[in-house]
């Protein structure tokens, strides 16, 4: 905080990333998080604890106390709270960034909506895990993508380094377009995983990441108030507001993400194409399977099958016209995903096959339910699965598959 | 709060043009007309208290007192003499109706009033205070024929208008009763003489030892003056003429001839025993005299004790003093008795309820027989006008019914053109301030018979009217125990005519003012306005005064400046401005309406019709029932 | 004779949608009108969320943020933080929230505000139960008081907010009335002047839900008072106690016949109820004894709570 001057005892050694410079760090995923809030600079960070996103919030109370993170650390009493303190942070007027997983997602879906509402462009993490009941710390998708009617922009990442950039471009989108933004990793597989990771200056950052400035806030100079209450036409209006700012995401990210390579010369798209020249079969997956997809589809082009790989970042708003053209011409996809909604299937297979209705010649669209609640799925399971989809016919539900 | 300054809309919350904005809110709840939700409407306004309304002589009590309360004596006797030129008289022999009706019984007792009446009267004489100067003259010319207090208030009353008054006196000296009927210690002489005195000072023109007796000096009256008021009281006291015949013949006395004769000193040696008939004041003070000149006395009176017309206290005191009272009884019979004196058979009775009103119907109770010894008896059983004594003076044109001459109770105007009369020779209601009432309101009939400007008669508030004890509310006041006058001991007023009662010090009056509730009569306490949910309930800015326009208070504002915000305002806010001019005319209907208001005040706080709800809060809140709670007429 | 010395300011705007004679509104207009145009406000589901007026209107000339009904604390102490970090250290947060968003469901985000000591003004809006939905019963409900979901009269007692609030040593508590305007308008004034967590309840009749005419706001609050069924107190750091207005002799039975949630009781249990008024006001006195006490004892070490927020 601005007011603690000298380091408080007990203060980490003289931090490494007192820097002009981008530094290259061994860190987790996490970390890595922590990091790239730290550089986006935001000003209150409300936040409560859980497995397994807590590392986000200790690295932001290591980084604060050494000085190095000038934050306001609000250690609410449970998410909701946390939430709702976001909200109200950013409509004040000041930049705010929180983390959670699960159960904490969960019991902010109230406020999720409430934030989505208020045109908070709130920036939060969200580690995937698995929902209960049964209790369980394993990966799973099911609790971001069980808030994807929140009205917020998800993006998922693969690995640290892009979980780092995309916080930072997530803000950059979330206060052009007035929407709150999640940036979603897996448990373990990427938040506690150690991988170096390009830890960008806090010029550059600054550079690309200009301080917030929204229109309207809550201010005794201005006196405007928010939330009372509307009637039908103004509800209907609102959302269709709501709506067409969810539009402007698609191309907004785009951008964000090109402006983000120029000044840091790493850039990931809304969805990226990975080998994909003349695919009989493209996998189509999202979040730390993307990782294992890359290797799979190697093995699968070394072994001489036409296999590529579309990778999902974006996936609210989902960004269908990019998605019908990168498979246009591909027969058959294959989504392999780490979620479960019960009734509906694979998540990401039914918004893909909605995403692609009407269009001339449309792929055959197989889903594969692998890794629900954590299970591996190695690059040998996943070759394994591509060649499967490659000769079975395809079914309408998703298919349970490890 | 300075209105804030608003960015132009843009981001999320824009909206196409004449869209109305889904988030962030663009103004306030002002413009929204909450008040036609209202059932009824709180109206401010001067509702008469009970005492005001209780008063004979019209007096608006609760602002005087008001200004006691402030320790401005004087003005709180200028107030006090608007209507009535006696205070230090009245505030010793007024019966006191005032007291009657006082809502201060719901927190413990009535207010003083007379007492403080008392104080301020006696405080005015010490200080040699004057009574306002006579008003623009008009060139004309009332004779009041009589003396006494409703001569001298119609008098009073007539000079203030700026007539030429000129008071014709039988005796020798002005006053009537208040100098011949009331006993030295209750009135003494000095307190008449001087408030007569300072009401001469005026400018009245006086002939005493003039009575008007005949025809021919009534026509010689119409001649010189444009008015004859008629006050000449009732002189002719009522007898028992059973009494005087037999035994009782040349023991018999009636109390004005008794009263008199103690006033001037010559009381004779009647023999030690007397007994006085009647239960009025004047039989009080008979008995209570003849007590002071070493009398043995019993009262004998009709009605039982409760019911008698003499005040409470001087039945007391005359008790303390030694008399001895038979209520509900009445003395049948008279015989010699046989030491020489009288005995009187009585026998108690009950007053026969069917009876024409102002009619006593005694109705012997059995076995109530008993006898009462006596060497006099006087008789104070009331008077009637001395008509009979004019012979046909007043023939011609003046009627007389009932012993009393025959006027209009609103007007004073007697069935001969230019002749008015009022007081005792007109109306059965004796006692002193119901004369100086009476001249007070004939004096304003003949200034509007004399086509005066600003003449209009005034009204005396109906009970029904005033400001209930439902009406005020107990919260507000704390319990003080009422003020009593200090009233000597009986053993030392039996041994003298001094006055017996003192007026309270200055702490006592104070104290007692303190204790008046004001009922009826906004003292702008703000709680109309403090507990407003709706903020309906404004200030009138002009009295506010210039207030930080960021503080609550002052709104709107007084007629004029209403008129000119309807004139001046931007279209934006008409329904306030109309509401303004709305409260701005209530304002000047109240005032119109305020009895005794003081000039150049008016209410002090206005509804805004857009925004009351007609919820009553004000009107429950304000601790004195000066609002009012009226339907709406939909 | 009893008289108000109000310094207002034009905060509360006319034309707002109380019900006609609403104590509630009335609350309002004397705590915003106190604390002033500096102010930032936060509302929950509840009926001062319809008082503040439908979009795009506001009747509160502040800025005005409604959150959800858990939630006020925690939306207040977002406001507030955020305000540090912009160097506004002068401009007060204000949590105005019912009973259901203060006992019930906002218990757990206002107990967190306080163990935090958030710098906000927290004025709990207390008219005994869910008035807005139609009367149902909250924490905050009296024993025996009829409400639409306890049609037989409330089986258990009214939480204690100001003594649980206490116990979080917390500069401030208080509880008020717009029976004593003036009493409520200090109270909102000391604590808008001080730091850290402030806690005020005031009693609000809901003349609906409570059964009380339109002009019985004020007379019912006050009898709350003067019976010793509410008291006025204040609590500094949780441990030093003033009593403002107790009971002054008046039967509780005068307050509970102005009230229809009252009227299925028999003389048993109104004399029941006064029991627990007479238990509860010796229990405050011998509160305030203790801390009187411990001032006799000498110099006082602090039990203020230390704040998260700086």
């Amino acid at each position: 905080m601005s007011a603690t001057a000298t380091p408080p005892r007990n203060s980490p050694p003289a931090n490494e990333v007192q820097m002009a410079d981008d530094v290259r760090m061994l860190l987790t995923g996490n970390h890595a998080v922590s990091y790239g809030a730290m550089r986006a600079r935001p000003q209150v960070v409300p936040i409560y604890p859980i497995t397994p996103q807590t590392p986000i919030a200790e690295k932001i109370s290591d980084l604060q106390l050494a000085g190095d993170f000038d934050v306001d650390l609000m250690t609410a009493e449970s998410e909701h709270s946390a939430m709702s303190a976001c909200i109200t942070a950013s409509l004040t007027g000041v930049r705010v960034f929180t983390a959670t997983a699960s159960q904490g997602l969960m019991l902010m879906h109230e406020m999720l909506h409430y934030a989505s509402g208020a045109r908070a462009p709130i920036v939060m993490v969200n580690v995937n895990r698995t929902i209960g009941s049964p209790w369980g710390f394993w990966p799973d998708q099911t609790d971001s993508l069980a808030q994807r009617d929140t009205g917020w922009i998800q993006y998922y990442t693969e690995n640290g380094q892009e979980s780092l950039d995309t916080v930072i471009q997530a803000f950059k989108v979330a206060e052009e377009v007035l929407l709150p933004a999640m940036v979603i990793h897996e448990a373990f597989y990427i938040s506690h995983a150690l991988e170096p990771v390009t830890v960008p200056s806090q010029e550059r950052v600054d550079a690309y990441l200009p301080p917030f400035d929204p229109p309207h806030k809550l201010d005794t100079e201005i006196g405007e108030s928010w939330g009372n209450v509307v009637n039908q036409d103004m509800f209907y209006r609102h959302r269709k507001d709501l709506g067409a700012a969810m539009d402007r995401v698609l191309e907004a990210s785009v951008r964000a993400d090109a402006e983000y390579k120029d000044t840091m010369g790493r850039g990931y798209g809304i969805l990226e194409k990975y080998r994909t020249e003349d695919a009989d079969l493209l996998i189509v997956a999202f979040g730390a399977m993307v990782g294992t997809a890359r290797v799979a589809v190697d093995m699968l082009r070394a072994a001489g099958k036409a296999v590529g790989l579309l990778k999902i970042k974006l996936f609210r708003p989902f960004p269908i016209d990019a998605v019908r053209a990168a498979v246009a011409g591909v027969p058959r996809l294959v989504v392999m995903e780490r979620n479960f909604s019960p009734g509906g299937g694979g998540v990401l297979h039914q918004e893909l096959k909605a995403a692609l209705y009407g269009m001339p010649d449309p792929p055959a669209v197989h889903g594969y339910l692998a890794g629900v609640g954590g299970v591996n799925v190695s690059p040998k399971k996943m070759v394994e699965l591509a060649e499967k989809a490659l000769t079975d016919e395809p079914v309408p539900g998703s298919v349970w598959q490890r | 709060m300075s209105e804030v300054t608003r960015r132009p809309t843009a981001g999320p919350a824009a909206a196409s043009p004449g869209e109305v904005p889904t988030i962030w809110t663009t103004g306030w709840t002002d413009v929204f007309n909450t008040g036609t939700w209202r059932a009824a409407t709180p109206i401010h306004e001067w509702r008469p208290s009970p005492c005001h309304a209780d008063c004979p002589i019209g007096n608006a009590i609760p602002g005087w007192i008001a200004h006691i309360a402030e320790g401005a004596f004087k003005e709180a006797w200028l107030s006090l003499v608007e209507t009535n030129p006696f205070p230090a008289v009245t505030g010793r022999v007024c019966h006191h109706p005032c007291e009657g009706h006082c809502n201060r019984e719901v927190i413990e007792t009535v207010v003083g009033i007379n007492g403080l009446e008392h104080f301020l009267g006696d405080r005015a004489l010490e200080e040699g205070w004057a009574l306002p100067a006579p008003g623009e003259p008009q060139g004309r010319r009332v004779a009041v024929v009589g003396g006494g207090p409703a001569g001298l208030s119609c008098a009073y009353h007539l000079r203030r208008l700026g007539y030429d008054v000129t008071v014709f006196e039988a005796r020798d000296e002005l006053g009537g009763l208040l100098r011949y009927g009331i006993p030295e210690y209750r009135l003494a002489a000095r307190v008449v003489d001087a408030e007569i005195s300072r009401l001469l000072d005026m400018g009245i023109e006086v002939r005493t030892g003039a009575g008007v007796a005949d025809r021919a000096a009534l026509e010689g009256l119409e001649e010189e003056f444009d008015v004859v008021f008629l006050a000449v009281g009732a002189q002719q006291a009522k007898t028992l003429r059973y009494l005087e015949e037999g035994a009782g013949a040349g023991r018999v006395l009636d109390g004005l001839e008794y009263l008199r004769r103690c006033t001037e000193g010559v009381a004779r040696d009647l023999g030690g025993r007397m007994t006085v008939i009647g239960g009025g004041s004047a039989a009080m003070d008979v008995a209570r005299s003849a007590r002071r000149l070493g009398h043995q006395v019993t009262v004998v009176a009709l009605e039982a004790r409760a019911a008698m017309p003499a005040q409470p206290e001087e039945i007391e005191q005359a008790l303390e003093e030694g008399v001895a009272l038979f209520d509900g009884a009445m003395v049948a019979a008279l015989t010699a008795g046989a030491d020489g004196g009288l005995t009187l058979r009585c026998v108690k009775v009950t007053l026969d309820p069917g009876a024409p009103a102002g009619e006593l119907r005694p109705v012997p109770v059995e076995g109530g027989e008993f006898a009462v010894a006596a060497d006099v008896i006087v008789t104070a059983i009331g008077q009637d006008p001395d008509l009979a004594a004019f012979g046909d003076a007043f023939g011609g044109g003046l009627t007389v019914e009932r012993a009393l001459l025959v006027v209009d109770p609103t007007t004073f105007v007697t069935t001969r053109a230019g002749v008015f009369a009022g007081g005792d020779v007109a109306c059965a209601d004796r006692f002193v301030s119901e004369a100086i009432g009476a001249g007070r309101r004939a004096a304003f009939s003949i200034a509007e018979y004399l086509s005066h400007p600003a003449a209009v008669i005034p009204g005396r508030p109906a009970l029904e009217d005033a400001v209930n004890r439902k009406e005020v509310n107990p919260f507000y006041f704390d319990v003080a125990e009422r003020r009593e006058r200090v009233v000597a001991p009986a053993t030392e007023r039996l041994h003298s005519f001094a006055e017996m009662i003192s007026a309270y010090s200055t702490e006592d009056a104070g104290a007692e003012a303190g204790r008046c509730m004001s009922c009826g009569i906004c003292v702008e306490c703000d709680n109309c306005f403090v507990f407003c949910p709706d903020m309906a309930v404004q200030k009138d800015a002009s009295r506010a005064g210039a207030e930080d326009a960021s503080r609550v208070g002052a709104e709107g504002g007084a007629a004029a400046e209403a008129a000119a915000a309807v004139a001046g305002d931007p279209a934006t806010e008409p329904a306030a401005a109309a509401n303004r001019v709305a409260a701005a005319g209530r304002v000047a209907a109240a005032v119109a309406h305020a009895p005794g208001a003081p000039p150049g005040s008016g209410p002090f706080y206005f509804v805004l019709d857009q925004y009351c709800k007609g919820c009553g809060l004000c009107v429950t809140e304000c601790p004195r029932g000066a609002v009012r709670l009226e339907e709406v007429n939909l | 004779m009893y008289t108000y010395e109000l310094d207002e300011e034009k905060v509360f705007n006319s034309g707002h949608n109380a019900c006609p004679g609403c104590g509630e509104a009335l609350a309002v207009r004397y705590v915003l009108n106190t604390m002033g145009p500096k102010t930032i406000g936060v509302v929950p589901p509840s009926c001062i969320a319809i008082i503040c007026g439908p979009q795009p209107y506001s009747s509160m000339r502040i800025p005005v943020y409604q959150t959800t009904l858990e939630a006020s604390a925690a939306s207040a102490a977002g406001i507030s933080r955020a305000l540090k970090r912009q160097g506004k250290y002068d401009v007060n947060v204000l949590a105005m929230a019912g009973d259901g968003g203060t006992y019930d469901i906002g218990f757990q985000a206002l107990s967190g505000a306080a163990e935090r000591n958030e710098d906000m003004v927290y004025v709990c809006l207390d008219n005994e139960g869910y008035m807005n939905t139609g009367a149902q019963k909250s924490s905050s409900t009296p024993y025996l008081a009829v409400t639409s979901s306890t049609p037989g009269g409330k089986p258990s007692d009214k939480k204690d907010i100001a003594e649980i609030m206490a116990a979080h040593r917390i500069p401030y508590v208080a509880t008020a009335t717009v029976g004593y305007p003036d009493d409520l308008a200090r109270k909102v004034a000391k604590a808008r002047d001080m730091e850290g967590m402030r806690f005020i309840v005031v009693l609000t009749p809901c003349l609906d839900g409570w059964g009380v005419a339109d002009d019985g706001a004020v007379r019912v609050s006050r009898l709350a008072v003067d019976t010793g069924f509410f008291p006025l107190y204040e609590v500094e750091d949780g441990e030093r106690y003033t009593i403002n207005h107790g009971p002054k002799g008046i039967p509780v039975e005068r307050y509970l016949e102005q009230q229809k949630r009252y009227r299925h009781l028999d003389e048993e249990q109104v004399k029941e109820i006064q029991a627990g008024v007479d238990h509860r006001w010796r229990l405050l006195q011998a509160r305030v004894e203790v801390a009187e006490g411990h001032a006799k004892a000498g110099p006082r070490t602090t039990n203020r709570m230390r704040g998260e927020c700086t």
